[in-house]
């Protein structure tokens, strides 16, 4: 039959082992990829939302030293107001805004405490605004009617000097603070850029890894179409010269035989009625009727193995204990007539084709009871064991699948003739044959149709002899089989 | 008989001479010249069997006794279908369609005596057939 070409797209840069771990590789790394992408999203946000809490809490910071600010200028705009007019209301307010300094000042503290450098700072202020605080309540106390005016005009600029040492430190405090959230909100954006160029990368990479798996999952699922469609074009193909088999046949069977039996008519028709042959004559008449008899045998024998094709049948259980016994009435006579001796193990029952275990038999051992040396009547010993099927020997073609299976090994002995060793494969061909016609008659089919109807059971037969020391013949089936 | 290859209707005369049986043979082409002739009202002697080959041309010989079968005069004739052919398939299909009997050709012609002289000894000797 002819091979199909296998179109280019097959030939594989990669085995499939190693595709299906390229593909899983692939897999994985995609899948790891994703988690860190997702992983980092995630300390993303909690990055920003801590940079934002940071930025928030140096913006509370510096209005609360805003706040302090205000108080202070209140405090002093009151201080003044009572040094002009000495009135009791602008006392009152002055020391009732500078009731509200140390309030603020502790929620300040409480607001810088992890910060070392603003710590250090507040308490420069507290003791700055403790010394306002003092000399704010001396004056309180003090009556401004009464001061002279350079005694006013060094309260002032006493009261100044004082103001301005809070509001330095205030300042800088805000200094600080404000360089502090300045850097905050610097590093928020530098880390989101960088997250971002990172989620970016990752992004890509685990793209691309998905892309080549789906790419190489694609061109798998196209090659196995391919494979498959070949598939069907070869099952089309063996269909095709199966049924071509059978078409030969029934050609075979009837066209070719057809003119035969005429020759063979005829011949005898011209030995019956014909008066005026001569002995000779007579005589080449004869060969003529006994060639296309012989001829006739072939195509009969030729037939009955293509037959042998058509497993249509279902396969059933066989007993081939009952097979064995059925084989001894088909031979009976010949059994008798050799005074042979048949015997067999207790046999296993298979799944299989019943006519052609019949067949496979039949001819092993009426071959056994046939090849006999002279004088000696025929011992047939069948026996039965258990194999793997990486345990057939002398088999190189066991099938893959089938190396695991158990096999039945039915052996078939006899005290024959035997045959040479270098033989033990030329006997299975179709029409091939190791005696003349003279010595054992015979169209050479018996062993041609043992090994096909072994092959349609999925098994192997071998045959293993030597010359004047009988043969043997190992027909190994399948202990399970899977029919469709 | 109804066969399409001469030599065969030739070996069958023979044989039916050979054996000294006195009985009219009719010998037909093909399936339709038989049917044809069977179902002719002026031809009046009843026919004690036929021989019928399968493959034939025009009507073979499935569709002639498909025919034969389905007439309810013609049905009574015996048929014996006379072919070259062994296989399982033509036998039962055959007998399916109501043959009376298979029998294939004999591939010598001392054989083919005896089986003519076989089947007319039942078909005209022993067996009753419909009068």
């Amino acid at each position: 039959m002819k091979i199909l070409s296998s179109p280019a797209l097959l030939k594989r840069t990669l085995n499939e082992g190693q595709l299906s771990w390229a593909i899983r590789f692939l897999f994985l790394v995609s899948i790891f990829l994703i988690i860190i992408l997702s992983f980092s999203y995630h300390s993303i946000n909690r990055e920003l939302i801590f940079y934002s809490e940071r930025v928030d809490h140096s913006q509370q910071v510096l209005n609360k030293i805003q706040e302090i600010e205000k108080s202070m200028a209140e405090v002093t705009y009151h201080a003044r107001g009572y040094l002009i007019m000495s009135d009791t209301l602008s006392r009152n307010m002055m020391l009732k805004k500078l009731d509200n300094l140390p309030a603020q000042q502790k929620s300040l503290r409480g607001l810088i405490e992890d910060n070392e450098a603003q710590i250090l700072k507040n308490q420069l202020l507290i003791k700055a605004i403790d010394q306002f605080s003092d000399r704010v309540r001396e004056f309180a106390r003090q009556s401004p009617r009464e001061f002279t005016y350079e005694e006013t005009n060094q309260l002032l600029t006493n009261g100044s000097s004082l103001t301005l040492a809070v509001n330095t430190i205030l300042q800088e405090m805000m200094g600080v603070e404000k360089k502090l959230m300045s850097n905050r909100l610097q590093s928020r954006n530098n880390y989101k850029e960088q997250i971002f160029r990172f989620n970016w990368v990752i992004m890509g990479v685990a793209l691309i890894f998905l892309i080549s798996a789906f790419i190489l999952l694609e061109r798998e699922l196209k090659r196995n179409k391919l494979y498959k469609i070949e598939l069907e074009y070869k099952v089309d193909n063996l269909n095709r010269s199966n049924s071509e088999l059978e078409q030969f046949a029934y050609v075979a069977s009837h066209d070719l035989q057809e003119p035969l039996r005429k020759i063979r008519s005829f011949t005898d028709l011209l030995l019956a009625r014909s008066t005026d042959l001569t002995p000779e004559s007579k005589m080449m008449l004869g060969k003529v009727d006994k060639s296309a008899n012989r001829m006739q045998l072939l195509i009969d024998d030729l037939l009955s193995f293509s037959r042998l094709i058509d497993t249509s049948k279902t396969a059933t259980s066989v007993d081939l204990n009952s097979i064995l016994s059925e084989v001894k009435g088909n031979l009976s006579e010949k059994i008798r007539e050799t005074s042979a001796l048949i015997r067999h193990e207790n046999l296993p029952t298979i799944i299989g084709y019943d006519s052609q275990m019949i067949q496979l038999f039949q001819n092993l051992i009426s071959n056994s009871l046939k090849y006999v040396k002279e004088g000696q009547p025929p011992i047939v010993e069948v026996t039965c064991r258990e194999v793997l099927g990486n345990d057939i020997p002398d088999v190189p073609d066991v099938k893959i699948s089938q190396e695991d299976n158990l096999f039945y090994c039915i052996t078939i002995a006899d005290n024959g003739i035997g045959f040479k060793k270098e033989y033990a494969e030329r006997i299975f061909v179709i029409f091939r044959r190791l005696h003349s016609q003279e010595k054992f008659q015979g169209s050479g089919i018996g062993l041609a149709i043992c090994r096909k109807v072994v092959a349609n059971h999925n098994g192997y037969i071998i045959a293993e002899g030597k010359e004047d020391q009988g043969a043997k013949f190992y027909v190994y089936l399948p202990k399970t089989t899977i029919y469709s | 008989m109804a066969d399409d290859d001469a030599d065969d209707r030739f070996l069958v005369q023979a044989a039916f001479e050979d054996n000294k049986i006195q009985q009219n043979i009719l010998f037909f082409e093909d399936g339709e010249q038989l049917v044809d002739y069977l179902t002719n009202e002026k031809n009046t002697t009843p026919a004690r069997f036929i021989l019928l080959d399968l493959n034939m041309p025009k009507r073979d010989g499935r569709d002639v006794l498909k025919t034969l079968k389905n007439n309810a005069k013609l049905s009574q004739i015996p048929v014996i279908v006379f072919s070259t052919s062994k296989a399982p398939d033509d036998i039962n299909s055959s007998y399916q369609l109501g043959a009376n009997s298979y029998v294939v050709k004999p591939s010598s012609y001392e054989h083919l005596k005896e089986v003519i002289q076989k089947i007319s000894d039942f078909w005209l000797n022993t067996a009753m057939t419909p009068m």
